[in-house]
């Protein structure tokens, strides 16, 4: 038990406990810096008001930590890199369930694409009689994209080699797309929502 | 017709939770034009000079994302303080930011006023 000027601080040290499990994850400078904020406001309110009035004011400690996290990561995601970071900031940004869960799968999907695609070059080089962009000649419709599988028979391989180098920037060049698309919607979100959002989560 | 006239007042009081939460934000900024505060501070000045009566829970993370958008910046202070206080100031976009949000509620107030006002007439 530690004390603070007059205040018996138990009660707030163990509602800080409680926001930084809740906030495990995020940069621990970060979570020290909202724990101090916390902290130097639950005391100071304290002394004046009691320690109930003072942990009142800051609500719920876990909804309290869900709306920093939240708007940690979706900041975090808007100049990120990393489809991770951009992942964990999509689970915020939408009003809905629905729209959260939308958002985070069509990223997902479309990252698979990617991935596809980048396997496809790795297959060519491994298994270049397995792997292409195969036609009949003279039948445009016959035209089938296999991977490490069989070709159809009488098909030739439309790219040969060029697969690769194909693939592989056509992967980048999606990827690029993909997180950019991902990082406006963030930046839109956070922007149109405003602090209606921000504000709904902590009330 | 009691509870058609308590639900009405419920709407209303709903409806009046929406607005400030709408102005919360220049509120805030308008709150740090003469100087820096810290949280607490800044808590009852809005609830002073503004009738804004908010919970610490809404605030510090809304300071938390001002301040990633670069409106404020904050600083520590332990000196001469019992407790460690973080103070925020508006930084120049801040500042702007403010003017033009002032520039706005100014205007969208008065030409709802000038509408609203034979309404409140009419109740005098």
């Amino acid at each position: 038990m530690t004390n603070s000027g007059k205040v018996d601080s138990t009660r707030v040290d163990s509602y800080l406990t409680r926001v930084r499990a809740a906030l495990r994850g995020l940069p621990d400078r970060q979570i020290d810096d909202i724990l101090r904020e916390l902290q130097g406001h639950a005391l100071e309110l304290a002394e004046t008001k009691g320690v109930d009035a003072a942990l009142r004011s800051l609500g719920d400690p876990v909804d309290l930590a869900k709306t920093y996290r939240a708007e940690s990561e979706i900041i975090q995601a808007e100049c990120s890199g990393s489809p991770l970071v951009i992942l964990l900031g999509l689970r915020h940004a939408s009003r809905s369930r629905t729209g959260r869960f939308l958002g985070t799968v069509l990223y997902v999907f479309a990252y698979a694409n990617v991935l596809t695609l980048w396997a496809a070059a790795a297959d060519k080089l491994f298994s270049p009689s397995r792997t292409g962009l195969w036609l009949t000649p003279g039948d445009w419709r016959s035209l089938e994209w296999v991977t490490n599988g069989n070709p159809p028979a009488g098909a030739r391989d439309l790219l040969g080699w060029w697969l690769i180098p194909a693939a592989v920037v056509g992967g980048w060049i999606l990827r690029y797309f993909i997180d950019w698309v991902a990082r406006w919607w963030l930046r839109r979100y956070r922007h149109s929502e405003g602090v209606s959002q921000l504000v709904k989560r902590a009330s | 017709m009691e509870t058609n006239s308590s639900a009405a007042a419920s709407q209303t009081d709903k409806w009046e939770i929406q607005v400030r939460k709408g102005c919360l934000e220049m509120a805030i900024l308008a709150s740090l034009w003469s100087g820096k505060l810290y949280g607490l501070e800044m808590l009852e000045r809005l609830e002073q000079d503004a009738g804004l009566a908010l919970s610490a829970g809404t605030v510090y993370p809304l300071l938390a994302r001002l301040k990633a958008d670069g409106l404020l910046e904050s600083e520590w202070v332990e000196a001469d303080v019992v407790h460690p206080r973080k103070y925020y100031k508006l930084t120049q976009p801040g500042r702007r930011r403010a003017i033009e949000m002032a520039r706005i509620w100014m205007r969208f107030s008065a030409a709802v006023g000038g509408l609203l006002s034979p309404l409140l007439k009419e109740e005098l």
